[in-house]
């Protein structure tokens, strides 16, 4: 985190050779970062058991952000979970994708006119699926996640890299919401480690 | 003068386990997932997550030693690997390579802890405080059921054993080390870190414990590294008390039998706290094993 230049080298062009092959890998095995946002994280256990089954996909839940490359926004943002999410997206490790589950990360939904609700997420991290609906069913969120593995084998799912290249655009958005210095005054806090 | 042949034996036989290690544990998923009525990942899975970890552009470091853990750890297993018999080869073989193998195999974990320790992860540290009370918890039944094996068996030198057990018939028909047998399959749960004694990396309560800070390549090197102790644990087990092999599918077949036992298991028990782990371990198994060990006597 803090850096922000001299840090694009995402292109290895030692492994140019084997990139189809990580591309299939990861399309094969998305692992989602267990982070539940708002009311969206109770449609994640049909998808999980034994109706949808998202494993033989490859999915998994895990816990661990820097092992995780999927990254589900399930349900509304206040800026307090925005904190959270940004820190949580920026821990995890390179191809990493986003997925915008509901209404209310796309423009508000119910809360359009709520004080504390962050309207478009797309100003703050980059997203590559949007999925409308309050609340989407099981089905339209096992078909976001067919449209996250078509852009990935595709190479449209490129939120990381946008993220990269227009770093000083996010991170505008995010300072003149939570004002300067919020990651060395609370992210320090919760992170004491990095 | 250079053995060429046992070089290359050597690394067709870490391919071999490497490969079946994987295969190994795609069975697990796709048998809890059969288990639970789902369908489940297919069993090569594990080799696709371990490409994709590979892949990752992006690699982070918390410093040397949390780079080497995971190294130290997949050596350790590759070491314990080699002196197992299986089939009819055994690079390292000396006259107590019981003792060493059984000590091998809890390197590993060694390893990991000193890796994430050195990430400064509040959750690594708790799962490395687990982990480390697991280990002096499943000690003891442990010692207790290789004592029986040894003093029923009267050596310490694995291929000896295997021979034995030809002759006499396999360990498990002896009635003290059927005893033993079942001590050491309950301590065989705590070792591949699985349901009743997988408080280490306890998902939804530490966040996967000491491996929370391990992603990328470093997380690819972990993987390759349980696969591999996956398959050297196995055939301990299918060498201590199946048998041994004279082949690889003999082999096979008895490490499949052994690791059903495991996910059966896993998959209908709850997770252990810390507490009544060691208090479990401490009480039955170690009762069963002290019997053991008396009967053999």
């Amino acid at each position: 985190m803090g850096e922000n230049e001299g840090f694009i080298n995402y292109e290895l062009q030692e492994f140019k050779l084997f990139e189809p092959l990580f591309k299939w890998a990861r399309k094969k095995s998305l692992w989602i970062v267990a982070f539940c946002t708002g009311c969206g994280g109770i449609e994640i256990p049909p998808l999980a058991t034994a109706r949808y089954d998202f494993e033989r996909f490859g999915i998994m839940p895990n816990p661990a952000p820097r092992m995780a490359d999927l990254f589900l926004i399930t349900g509304y943002v206040t800026p307090k979970t925005l904190k959270r999410i940004i820190v949580t997206y920026e821990m995890m490790q390179d191809p990493k994708y986003v997925l915008a589950h509901g209404s209310c990360p796309i423009n508000g939904g119910v809360y359009w006119d709520s004080y504390n609700v962050v309207k478009q997420l797309d100003k703050y991290i980059p997203v590559d699926v949007a999925i409308a609906g309050c609340m989407p069913r099981p089905e339209a969120v096992m078909d976001g996640i067919m449209e996250i593995m078509r852009k990935i084998e595709s190479g449209e799912a490129n939120g990381w890299k946008r993220y990269r290249e227009n770093y000083e655009y996010y991170r505008k958005n995010q300072d003149k919401l939570f004002g300067e210095g919020w990651r060395e005054k609370e992210a320090k806090r919760w992170l004491a480690w990095i | 003068m250079f053995a060429w042949k046992l070089v290359l034996e050597a690394i067709g036989m870490l391919i071999y386990a490497t490969f079946i290690g994987f295969i190994f544990m795609g069975i697990e998923r796709k048998a809890m997932a059969r288990i639970q009525r789902r369908i489940g990942p297919p069993i090569y899975q594990p080799i696709i997550d371990t490409l994709k970890l590979l892949g990752k552009k992006e690699s982070v470091s918390h410093g040397f030693i949390y780079d080497f853990g995971p190294v130290f750890a997949l050596g350790a297993s590759i070491t314990a690997l080699l002196f197992i018999p299986m089939g009819n080869f055994q690079l390292f073989s000396n006259n107590a390579d019981l003792i060493v193998v059984a000590y091998l195999l809890e390197v590993p974990m060694l390893g990991i802890m000193l890796g994430a320790m050195s990430s400064g992860n509040p959750y690594s540290g708790l799962g490395v405080q687990r982990g480390l009370l697991t280990m002096v918890a499943m000690q003891l039944p442990y010692g207790l059921a290789i004592i029986a094996l040894v003093q029923h068996w009267g050596t310490f030198k694995l291929s000896q054993l295997v021979a034995l057990q030809q002759l006499q018939g396999w360990s498990i028909t002896v009635p003290a080390l059927a005893l033993a047998f079942i001590v050491f399959d309950i301590v065989f749960q705590a070792l591949l870190g699985l349901e009743p004694f997988d408080i280490i990396t306890a998902p939804a309560e530490i966040s996967m414990g000491p491996m929370v800070e391990y992603g990328g390549k470093q997380a690819a090197i972990l993987f390759t590294q349980h696969a591999i102790q996956l398959f050297a644990e196995t055939a301990f087990f299918a060498v201590l008390f199946l048998g041994g092999a004279s082949n690889l599918l003999d082999l096979f077949l008895k490490q499949l039998l052994v690791l059903f036992i495991a996910i059966f298991v896993a998959s209908i028990y709850p997770r252990f706290t810390i507490d009544q782990a060691a208090k479990f371990f401490w009480k039955w198994p170690t009762i069963i094993g002290i019997v053991a060990v008396l009967l053999t006597m």
